[in-house]
């Protein structure tokens, strides 16, 4: 086990690099200058800024990055919220977008365990086909129309929730089902494949044989086992729900890192864009180790080779 | 089935339990002012602003030498309780009152206006309105010795601000400056705490400059109005009275929380919701039916009215047919501006055929400017050589993406081009930095832009096609255009001043057409009279948050 986590720390330490140098160079090379805005400085200003945050130079603005990461353990200032550092917005942002996904696949994996099984139950009933057609709806329907939807439903039409910001748990509703909606079909569909195949298994025969109650056999017998493909789901969608979650962020003004880096993407600025994208990459890594072990801690068959 | 769903459960209501703690602010009260603004903040020195929603916050938490009258938005007395101008109009001699103090009760002197003053002279601050210091004697000087050898600099001795005493600043101007008091009110004016800055300085390589976390709280010690008591970041800004300003009685809003929001539909959503109080802006797209609404009685809240901003058309005068004087003036001809505001716009904007707003300066009278004229803009045309738009590429027509106005602008615009002169554009959409980024460097034939004045005054805009100036997007050049600013420049008398910057603009819009004015734009806010007042929307777009109250 342990080595196992040595060995996929060292794969991540390369990949780490891979994304930053790419993030790095696409960014010197995509056009506009962040230093160029709506009212032009005296390029005295300009070339002053541009020495400040070192990019004058892009190689050693390569290598000088990274230094700082290790030294300081931040990016130093951004360029377009100048009074605050990479790591200040970072610290402020993810806690945002972390409780929204967390609520989000909460949801998801709750919902999407009991209406996959439930499909998987009443396979080929009128409930299983509206939970499939429901389920495809979900996947296909991009999430801006469905928070435009929600918002329109419960926040114009009556004002039974608040249309977004953030600061009471009432405001995360509306944005948490619109994130989580996607996920929540995805891992209905898993749920629904992987509880039906085993429910033909010959262990889950002799548990009926044997008297048990159907409740029991799906909740003792037949879910534990269903739910492995779901758990392995689990890791790279968190990853997905906090890297993806911009559209929802901005949709419900949501103060997380999602909208955060999408401005940084449009005012170009070099040294937010590298954090987000690195504090990404990072946790997209994790994810995918922690989902790893958790299968293993789940399901001895699921052998981890050191 | 709990073994497999119980690790993840737990692990995810942890990570949601422990995330929302850690960011969810402090509730709302009742009495707390909500006030929305568009677009994020982007800095809180005030060296260093230049967007507008940064600028309205600063006017809450600083105080400048003057500050504007609530209707009027003239100058009145701030931090200096009087002030004297000397006969030749140059040197300004500030006396500042002796009860103003700064939000941790230390007072207020004109050593902490040189101390700012200064740094924004500094290239490495960064100031993006450093231009307006150079109206002081030997600032451009200073400032272009320590941009060429940050070591071996100008002394600051030999720029014309002098603090003979704690409560006296002098001021010495290169030429007379009619709007100088205005601009003491104007954000990058405003004076800093230089004892408290003291605690984040920072020396690299010889130059001072100060850790940014000095603007956050409880660090940021402010002379205004407001003190800051909150900021999270994207979310909030939270200003409470500040208990040491001198005029604290005119002050009525105990709790003012200022949040930004990117969409403006959201924040429309939010201001339905009741999450919102006033909404500092008019939401571009919902704007049309909103005052629509409101003409036909059916809402009250919307107030709406022109500002001190052009939406105008740079012309790329270096590049292809449009170094061409007579193309330009016959595609300024050829647009029907009253057709634009009826049929595009659809917003109380004015049609305007001249660069600055007219009679929004008192004494400044606007030029003529040309009308709507397709018969001789299809003659201008001929007479260039391009008869019906023949031997004429298609133009291309930069907008800003995100801003569905402009492209449904250059659309129309297009469409009167064709029709009346058979000239082709290709539209480009692009991002806010590439488009400035393409304007700086000639990448464009047109661009749509718009303008807002930053002071009172005919130069705010005449300055732009001044040549040199980094925000000349036109390239226009002309050396007697440049003779007529500077010749104004050095007038001492108002009355000629304007005359002369009459004819400047007369000799852009009548004559060299290096930009072809649209509208005067319009913008406002949307709130309820019956319940919050102080803040009537002003043609400035100056939002003075003192006044601002719940009745």
């Amino acid at each position: 086990m342990i080595g196992f986590i040595l060995k996929r720390i060292a794969q991540s330490v390369i990949v780490v690099w891979l994304v930053y140098t790419c993030t790095f160079w696409l960014l010197m090379v995509t056009p506009g200058d962040p230093f160029v805005g709506q009212k032009q400085p005296p390029p005295a200003v300009i070339a002053a800024l541009k020495a400040r945050y070192g990019l004058n130079d892009p190689w050693k603005a390569y290598w000088r990055y990274p230094v700082d990461v290790i030294i300081h353990g931040d990016f130093g200032p951004t360029i377009s919220y100048s009074n605050w550092s990479v790591a200040a917005v970072i610290k402020t942002t993810l806690p945002v977008s972390m409780a929204l996904g967390a609520l989000a696949l909460l949801f998801a994996m709750w919902l999407g365990v009991a209406a996959g099984v439930l499909g998987a139950m009443l396979k080929n009933r009128w409930i299983d086909h509206t939970l499939t057609i429901g389920s495809l709806a979900a996947i296909s329907i991009p999430n801006f129309i469905v928070g435009s939807v929600l918002l329109i439903l419960f926040a114009v039409n009556t004002t039974v929730l608040p249309s977004g910001g953030w600061g009471t748990f009432r405001q995360l509703i509306l944005p948490a089902a619109t994130l989580g909606l996607a996920y929540w079909a995805i891992i209905t569909r898993l749920m629904r494949e992987s509880t039906s195949d085993v429910l033909n298994a010959d262990y889950i025969r002799t548990a009926r044989a044997k008297g048990s109650s159907p409740l029991r056999v799906i909740s003792i017998h037949a879910a534990p086992n269903a739910s492995l493909p779901m758990l392995a789901f689990l890791g790279p969608a968190a990853a997905g729900i906090l890297t993806g979650s911009f559209v929802v962020e901005k949709l419900f003004a949501v103060p997380g890192m999602g909208n955060v880096f999408v401005n940084a993407c449009l005012d170009k600025d070099i040294p937010l864009v590298l954090g987000i994208t690195m504090v990404y990459t990072v946790i997209l890594i994790v994810m995918n180790i922690l989902a790893d072990i958790a299968c293993a801690m789940a399901d001895p068959r699921v052998a981890i080779n050191g | 089935m709990r073994k497999t769903l119980l690790l993840p459960t737990i692990l995810l209501l942890g990570v949601f339990v422990g995330c929302y703690w850690i960011s969810a602010g402090a509730t709302t009260g009742r009495h707390a002012i909500v006030f929305c603004q568009q677009g994020q903040i982007h800095t809180l020195d005030p060296a260093k602003m230049t967007y507008l929603q940064d600028i309205r916050v600063a006017e809450g938490l600083w105080e400048g030498l003057a500050q504007y009258a609530p209707r009027t938005l003239s100058p009145i007395p701030g931090v200096a309780k009087w002030w004297t101008i000397s006969k030749n109009k140059r040197v300004y001699t500030f006396h500042l009152k002796h009860n103003a103090r700064w939000s941790n009760g230390q007072r207020v002197t004109s050593r902490d206006f040189l101390f700012e003053w200064r740094r924004v002279l500094h290239p490495h601050t960064g100031s993006g309105y450093v231009f307006l210091f150079f109206h002081i004697a030997g600032a451009r000087r200073y400032f272009n010795s320590l941009a060429i050898h940050p070591h071996h600099h100008l002394p600051f001795s030999s720029v014309g601000i002098k603090a003979p005493d704690r409560s006296t600043l002098v001021v010495t101007l290169n030429h007379p400056c009619q709007y100088f008091l205005n601009l003491m009110a104007f954000a990058p004016f405003f004076p800093l705490d230089r004892h408290a800055m003291r605690h984040f300085e920072e020396v690299q390589g010889g130059i001072v400059s100060y850790n940014p976390i000095w603007t956050r709280p409880p660090n940021l010690i402010s002379n205004g109005p407001y003190r800051l008591t909150d900021w999270r970041f994207h979310e909030y800004l939270e200003l409470r009275p500040n208990p040491y300003y001198d005029q604290r009685k005119q002050v009525h809003c105990q709790l003012l929380k200022i949040v930004n929001y990117d969409d403006a539909t959201a924040a429309f959503l939010a201001y339905r919701t009741g999450v919102i109080n006033v909404l500092g802006f008019i939401p571009a797209t919902l704007g049309p039916a909103l005052v629509k609404q409101e003409r036909l009685g059916l809402r009250h809240d919307v107030h709406i009215t022109p500002v001190f901003g052009t939406m105008f058309l740079d012309l790329n005068c270096r590049k292809g047919v449009l170094k061409n004087r007579l193309v330009r003036e016959a595609l300024d001809l050829a647009i029907n501006r009253r057709a634009l505001v009826k049929h595009v716009v659809r917003m109380p904007a004015v049609p305007i055929h001249v660069l600055v707003p007219p009679r929004t300066i008192h004494g400044y009278k606007s030029p003529r400017g040309m009308g709507y004229n397709p018969n001789l803009a299809r003659k201008l045309l001929k007479r260039a050589g391009y008869a019906d738009g023949r031997g004429i590429k298609p133009l291309r027509y930069l907008v800003v993406a995100g801003y569905p106005i402009t492209a449904r602008l250059a659309e129309a615009i297009g469409a009167m081009w064709r029709k009346n002169l058979g000239v082709r554009i290709e539209i480009a959409s692009e991002e806010g930095k590439i488009f400035h980024e393409d304007c700086v460097h000639g990448r464009f034939d047109v661009a749509g832009e718009g303008w807002y004045g930053d002071y009172p005054d005919p130069t705010t805009w005449l300055d732009l096609f001044l040549g040199g100036n980094p925000n000349n997007m036109s390239h226009y050049r002309s050396a007697h255009y440049d003779q007529l600013l500077r010749m104004a420049t050095r007038e001492p008398n108002a009355r000629d001043r304007f005359s002369l910057l009459h004819q400047a603009e007369a000799h852009l819009m009548d004559k060299a057409f290096p930009a072809i004015p649209l509208f005067q734009m319009s913008d406002g806010m949307v709130y309820n009279r019956a319940k919050i007042g102080g803040i009537e929307p002003n043609f400035r777009t100056l939002t003075l948050l003192k006044y601002i109250h719940r009745r």
